[in-house]
């Protein structure tokens, strides 16, 4: 019979396998057994979606494998999610710089492998991500981000004619009066640092893995300032 | 008998219906795992010419057979467009052997080249795609087009018209586009070459700009535009539009599938065969004339990565090989004006795809990011180009001489802003339209350079 750490190394493997069915089933194997639902998210699911997203910044991985992992991944929370929750329900201990991340390629723009990656290196980070696609109108993406209570909308475009509507999308919040209830990161081949402050973004990032770390600084910004609310 | 635009469109209606998901995954990445792996697809980053024809050949057959199983998805309608056995092969039968660009004086004849073709690739000068201030937008096209060497132009996209910024899908794309058209005529007409062939209609990403300048006053029946093919295999209904008023129009519609090396078909094997599909479905959806070979890095962007030129490499002795048609392959450096490595990664990347079987386009400095491109890149592009045919450089010479260069330029890929160079006002005098001293004197050490490492034929 397997102790804690086999099982552990088990779930860790199937994310970098990217193996969907072999995740749920890690998992479940995992908490019938008895381990705790909190290492089987950070010690092995959390882990694993790490070395993946390694793999795919030194080249070892492609895109395929990147997304296999997200799927996994996304597989595997469902079934350990609501366990960590029952159990921890109001332990802060367990929050994590997590969240609810809408993100989609902004209207008239339909590149999606960029905002593909990222929206994977987030689920394989742990968000729970909504992919709105590509060319979505930016009313539905807030919408859907009042819908599914999002943290953080993130707006993609790899085309300079279609940034002006991530411009659109801020200023509608602003009009709408719901600016303060969503933090937003922008991105795509074009977009700077600058451009992000200069249409009033929280963040952008060069890459995936910093949109990762930016998303998980939005996340506690938020909770800090909510908390200071 | 060719499929009709037509034909595309029902069938587009009509086909099996597949979530988008799906079709990434289990049509592309999957079926090109599996098929990279049946032909026994690997490459060396050592090697980035090879000179191996069964391995081209497995990589076409590779590529075929993804085509006739998978077919093309329609994103505007999520079904796929599926191809009867034996269109496919008729449709690259069709592909034109030769195609003339531009009129009168300033004609060119665009061919099918070979692999270590000694007739000389055709020069196709500009940054396609690059965004570019309107007051930098005519220097920049003259800059290309004064070149003698240069034989068909291109340009960026103009970013704003008269100070108003350019949303794609806005009536002002209209506007853009007939601006571009008539900066475009105009520059031909200063360099005294008015009947020069274009390719352009690229300041509006919509279909809008195709069809606000298919008239004989800006983008003339003699003239190309782009068809972009989406990633993986995919198209939609305006990009089809683009194609049928094209046809309509009697234009030439290029072919540009940008396939992601390191995307969906994984590392570059991979990506290759993607890339033949692609043109071969191309072919029919779009009944391309000729196609723009523009692999894309992953990360790094840039054409004149290892694994992209592998690529472009592979992909056009494939073609040379297997099924001859006019391949004009884009260059994209990672680094801008008034930088040496823009100099050597031009160089690289016009060595592997002359002796592949290509023709020039380019270049798009400072990944096509940045207006940060000017003609004397394009020019050098040229002149190696026309030296690796004059001297018959062989593939293997050709590879050694890359890997040469390779040492003088990656380290510009683990630079975290890039290599961006300058503006092209601040590399050209803008009252004469000619590049500043060191600009030009960067030019002459690396073409001394060049000749020095076995580019004898270089002027």
């Amino acid at each position: 019979m397997a102790n804690e750490q086999e099982h552990l190394e088990r779930i860790k493997q199937t994310i970098i396998d990217g193996d969907n069915q072999a995740s749920v089933d890690a998992v479940k194997e995992a908490l019938a057994a008895g381990v705790d639902p909190l290492p089987i998210l950070n010690e092995g699911l959390m882990v694993g979606a790490d070395i993946v997203g390694k793999k795919f910044e030194s080249g070892e991985y492609f895109l395929p494998q990147l997304m296999l992992a997200g799927r996994a991944l996304k597989a595997a929370m469902s079934v350990v999610e609501p366990v960590l929750k029952e159990k921890y329900v109001g332990d802060e201990a367990v929050e994590r710089d997590t969240g609810i991340v809408v993100i989609a390629t902004v209207q008239t723009d339909i590149h999606d492998i960029g905002k593909n990656i990222v929206a994977s290196m987030l689920t394989a980070s742990g968000f729970e991500v909504h992919d709105l696609g590509v060319d979505v109108p930016i009313k539905d993406i807030i919408a859907r981000a009042r819908d599914v209570k999002a943290n953080i909308i993130g707006c993609s475009a790899l085309l300079t004619t279609s940034m002006p509507f991530m411009r659109d999308l801020i200023n509608l919040l602003e009009a709408m009066g719901e600016r303060e209830h969503f933090k937003v990161m922008v991105g795509g081949a074009s977009v700077t640092p600058e451009f992000a402050e200069r249409i009033g973004a929280d963040g952008t990032a060069p890459n995936a893995i910093q949109a990762v770390k930016l998303a998980k600084r939005l996340i506690r910004e938020q909770r800090e300032a909510q908390g200071a609310g | 008998m060719l499929l009709s635009y037509h034909d595309i469109m029902d069938r587009a209606l009509s086909g099996p219906y597949l979530n988008e998901e799906e079709w990434d995954l289990q049509k592309i990445a999957m079926t090109t795992a599996r098929l990279v792996e049946k032909y026994k697809l690997t490459w060396d980053p050592g090697v980035i010419v090879p000179d191996d024809p069964g391995l081209v050949d497995a990589v076409f057959e590779a590529g075929l057979e993804l085509a006739k199983e998978v077919g093309v998805y329609s994103r505007s309608t999520e079904r796929i467009v599926e191809f009867e056995p034996g269109e496919l092969e008729e449709g690259m039968r069709l592909m034109p052997q030769t195609l003339v660009m531009g009129e009168g004086k300033d004609a060119r004849t665009l061919y099918a080249r070979k692999i270590m073709d000694d007739r000389l690739p055709l020069v196709w000068a500009g940054s396609p795609g690059t965004p570019f201030p309107e007051e930098l937008f005519l220097p920049s096209v003259l800059s290309w087009a004064q070149e003698p060497i240069v034989d068909m132009v291109t340009c960026g996209t103009l970013m704003h018209v008269d100070g108003r910024e350019i949303r794609t899908a806005d009536p002002i794309e209209i506007i853009a586009t007939r601006r571009e058209l008539q900066y475009m005529r105009q520059a031909l007409r200063r360099v005294g070459r008015p009947g020069m062939g274009m390719l352009a209609a690229q300041s509006s990403v919509s279909e809008l700009g195709d069809l606000a300048v298919a008239h004989p006053d800006y983008l003339r029946p003699c003239d190309s535009h782009l068809v972009p093919m989406l990633n993986e295999l995919k198209l939609d209904h305006r990009n089809i539009a683009r194609a049928v008023n094209s046809i309509e129009y009697g234009m030439r519609n290029a072919s540009l599938p940008c396939v992601i090396v390191g995307g969906l078909g994984g590392d570059a094997p991979g990506s290759a065969v993607v890339n033949v599909a692609s043109f071969i479905v191309s072919s029919l959806a779009f009944l391309a004339d000729y196609h723009l070979c523009h692999p894309i890095h992953v990360r790094h962007i840039a054409t004149s990565t290892r694994s992209v030129m592998w690529v472009e490499s592979v992909v056009e002795q494939a073609f040379a090989r297997n099924a001859p048609c006019i391949i004009v392959s884009d260059i994209y450096p990672k680094s801008g004006a008034l930088t040496r490595e823009l100099l050597y990664e031009t160089a690289a990347n016009a060595i592997a795809i002359t002796v592949s079987g290509g023709h020039l386009e380019g270049c798009g400095s400072a990944d096509g990011n940045l207006p940060n491109a000017t003609g004397l890149e394009a020019r050098l592009m040229g002149e190696v180009g026309h030296a690796v045919a004059r001297q018959g450089m062989t593939l293997q010479e050709a590879n050694a001489l890359i890997l040469k260069l390779l040492e003088k330029y990656e380290h510009v890929f683990d630079l975290p802003e890039g290599n961006p160079g300058v503006r092209f006002d601040q590399a050209y005098d803008m009252k004469t339209l000619r590049p500043i001293p060191e600009w030009r004197q960067m030019y002459e050490e690396v073409k001394a350079e060049l000749k020095e490492m076995g580019l004898e034929a270089l002027g």
